[in-house]
């Protein structure tokens, strides 16, 4: 019964721990940077700063296609992140495996998809994120910026999504239980590592963007 | 007094050091945080794009990596893996290469344009990064040696092009003597106070004639002043606070001498910037005057009706050309649009959003410094991909340091294309509407 106990102990107490990990380090990262605090700005915008970071951070992931010839030439990163991010935010939270999950950590129980969805989301978020590596280590450009960082990121991520894969259309065989269990243990690897990351750049975003969108009112510019 | 050192040495690394350790902030601090290392940035920087077009790839170019020194030391200082690092000798070790390196890409190959903003995802302002590693080169001594002449000699005589107020004065006379324009100077009392650049003053002074022709046309009270008689403020391109703030307590002096209200900017991109924007946060209390753009004034007295432009004056295809700091990061965007609309019979927009534009190239200081000239000329190389798009060879330009980087580049490259300026068809067509 050693598959049963590992499973119990990646799901329970390694679960918890990650997620006190996760929380407090997000947390951490993410007040660090305000409490570093803004120099007063005494010049009269020309638009409303405030609604403008808002729209920004709600609008702004749709709206890559806007800048055609940037979109044409990076389609990839743009095509393949928008699916990316779209199947694996999606995969988290929505999928009918993680509801209960969900209901024990947050309380509340999630909606859940489709299991078409779910495959479709799955495979283009793989696929997305196959093509994005590669793009990544064929690139000039992005060879010169990408660390170890990042592929270590893809790689695990990767492996996430492709255990889940196999978990969820695997049930009844062998070795199910090992399989299962190594998609939480690398789910909770990904937990525990996001907040010493740059995948940690989901916090930073808000403020980030939220600043573009700042600038962009008080210049009263609408891009 | 802004150096120029060749020499890089201990003391210039801790200097450079300490400034950018100095210049984090919640901003600063969420930019560098941010990025994702995707390059998409890449794309949309015209000294990248310029290299590309001849078939060359520079990674460095890329406005990600610009800033990649400045994350390092923000990382060693502000996070607690940095600070273990740090505390293990693992730290950044900065070699006098590196700074040179820094030069070439803060000084030589950023205009500090802002496109690279509008196109990465996560919507990092790379210009205010590379204006922190700008100001820590500045502050260690190492700005490059045209800049710094120009920043000093702007410092000294009032002008980057050595224009003191005797220069100012005859030049003055020699325009209104030349294009038959009354020009007020120092007079009271005054609701307006426009600002020329040397620029203008000294290269093209029929942009000066014509902004005092729309001035005069508008029937606004108005007057220049001696004392901020240049608009130009190079402390900017250097980062300089000190030099930045001297110059625009000029431009504050002559103002409240004047008792006036409004002050227009000339077309001068970074002028309209550390006037508008900056002047504001430097001097908080004294600072009382709302800052237009001559652009911004234009639009503004053929809407209230004060200037009508009822002709037609630019019969062949042309387009515009925006620059940056006025318009991107200025936001004087629809203006230039609405008032070519007027003026041009064929105007085709070369871009689909305004605030996407291609810089001159010559921004940011690029134009002086001669160790640039490569790059400007790359970058002017994917300016022209612009106008080929639509296939103008008429471009219309709303600020002269624009013009002068485009005729530069055009001369160097053996184009023929007609760089007018907008203020000069406006006062064309008033006047033409007279007859």
């Amino acid at each position: 019964m050693k598959d049963v106990v590992f499973y119990d102990f990646v799901r329970g107490p390694l679960l918890k721990f990650a997620l006190f990990v996760f929380f407090a380090g997000i947390s951490y990262r993410f007040f660090r940077v305000v409490f570093l605090g803004l120099p007063a700005d005494y010049a009269k915008p020309k638009g409303n700063p405030y609604l403008m970071a808002v729209k920004k951070i709600i609008i702004k992931p749709t709206m890559g296609w806007t800048f055609n010839e940037i979109f044409s030439r990076r389609a990839i990163n743009f095509i393949g992140g928008f699916l990316f991010h779209l199947g694996f935010l999606g995969l988290t939270f929505f999928v009918p495996a993680h509801a209960l999950l969900w209901k024990e950590i947050i309380g509340i129980s999630l909606p859940v998809m489709p299991s078409l969805i779910v495959d479709i989301l799955t495979y283009s978020a793989l696929g997305s994120l196959i093509a994005l590596t590669l793009h990544r280590a064929l690139n000039p450009v992005l060879k010169l910026l990408t660390g170890k960082d990042e592929y270590f990121a893809n790689l695990l991520v990767a492996l996430i999504l492709f255990t889940g894969l196999l978990a969820n259309k695997w049930a009844g065989g062998g070795l199910y239980i090992w399989l299962l269990s190594m998609h939480m243990l690398l789910a909770d690897l990904l937990i525990l590592y996001i907040p010493f990351s740059r995948l940690s750049h989901f916090v930073y975003y808000f403020l980030s963007v939220g600043f573009m969108g700042w600038n962009a009112g008080k210049r009263g510019v609408s891009f | 007094m802004v150096e120029f050192k060749e020499q890089i040495g201990r003391t210039e690394i801790e200097k450079f050091y300490e400034f950018c350790k100095k210049g984090i902030n919640m901003e600063v601090a969420s930019y560098l945080e941010a990025c994702v290392r995707c390059g998409i940035c890449a794309e949309a920087c015209l000294f990248y794009m310029g290299e590309n077009i001849s078939g060359r790839i520079d990674p460095t170019l890329t406005p990600a990596y610009k800033a990649d020194l400045l994350r390092d030391i923000y990382r060693e200082n502000y996070t607690i893996i940095g600070r273990i690092k740090k505390l293990l000798g693992l730290g950044v070790k900065i070699k006098p290469e590196d700074l040179k390196e820094q030069i070439k890409l803060a000084f030589y190959t950023c205009t500090m344009c802002d496109r690279c903003t509008k196109a990465c995802p996560m919507g990092i302002d790379t210009p205010k990064l590379v204006s922190i590693v700008r100001g820590a080169l500045t502050y260690a001594g190492l700005t490059p040696k045209d800049l710094a002449d120009a920043t000093n000699l702007s410092l000294e005589k009032g002008s980057p092009l050595g224009v003191d107020t005797q220069t100012f004065l005859k030049r003055l006379e020699f325009i209104s003597e030349e294009y038959e324009v009354d020009i007020p100077v120092d007079k009271k009392p005054a609701e307006y106070l426009y600002l020329p650049s040397s620029i203008e003053l000294m290269k093209f002074p029929s942009s000066v004639a014509s902004a005092v022709k729309v001035l005069n046309k508008s029937g606004v009270s108005w007057s220049m002043s001696t004392k901020a008689h240049e608009a130009t403020n190079f402390g900017i391109f250097a980062q300089s606070k000190e030099a930045t703030k001297e110059m625009l307590s000029r431009v504050l002096e002559g103002a409240k001498e004047l008792d006036v209200k409004y002050i227009i900017a000339p077309e001068c991109g970074h002028a309209y910037q550390s006037m508008r924007f900056i002047a504001p946060n430097l001097f908080p209390e004294e600072w009382n005057f709302e800052v237009l753009n001559i652009v911004e004034f234009i639009d503004r007295m053929v809407e209230t009706g004060r200037l009508s432009i009822n002709r037609k004056v630019l019969m062949e295809k042309s387009t515009l050309h925006d620059s940056c700091q006025i318009g991107r990061r200025g936001g004087v965007l629809k203006e230039p649009r609405r008032i070519l609309g007027m003026l041009a019979e064929d105007f085709r927009d070369s871009v689909l959003i305004p605030e996407h534009n291609i810089c001159c190239g010559g921004g940011g200081g690029v134009l002086v410094i001669k160790d640039a000239d490569y790059y400007r000329q790359k970058a002017f190389l994917s300016k022209m991909t612009l106008f080929d798009k639509v296939g103008a060879k008429t471009v219309v330009c709303y600020c002269a340091n624009c013009m002068l980087a485009l005729n530069t580049g055009a001369k160097e490259l053996n184009r023929d294309y007609r760089f007018v300026s907008i203020v000069e068809l406006v006062a064309e067509a008033i006047e033409e509407g007279e007859e």
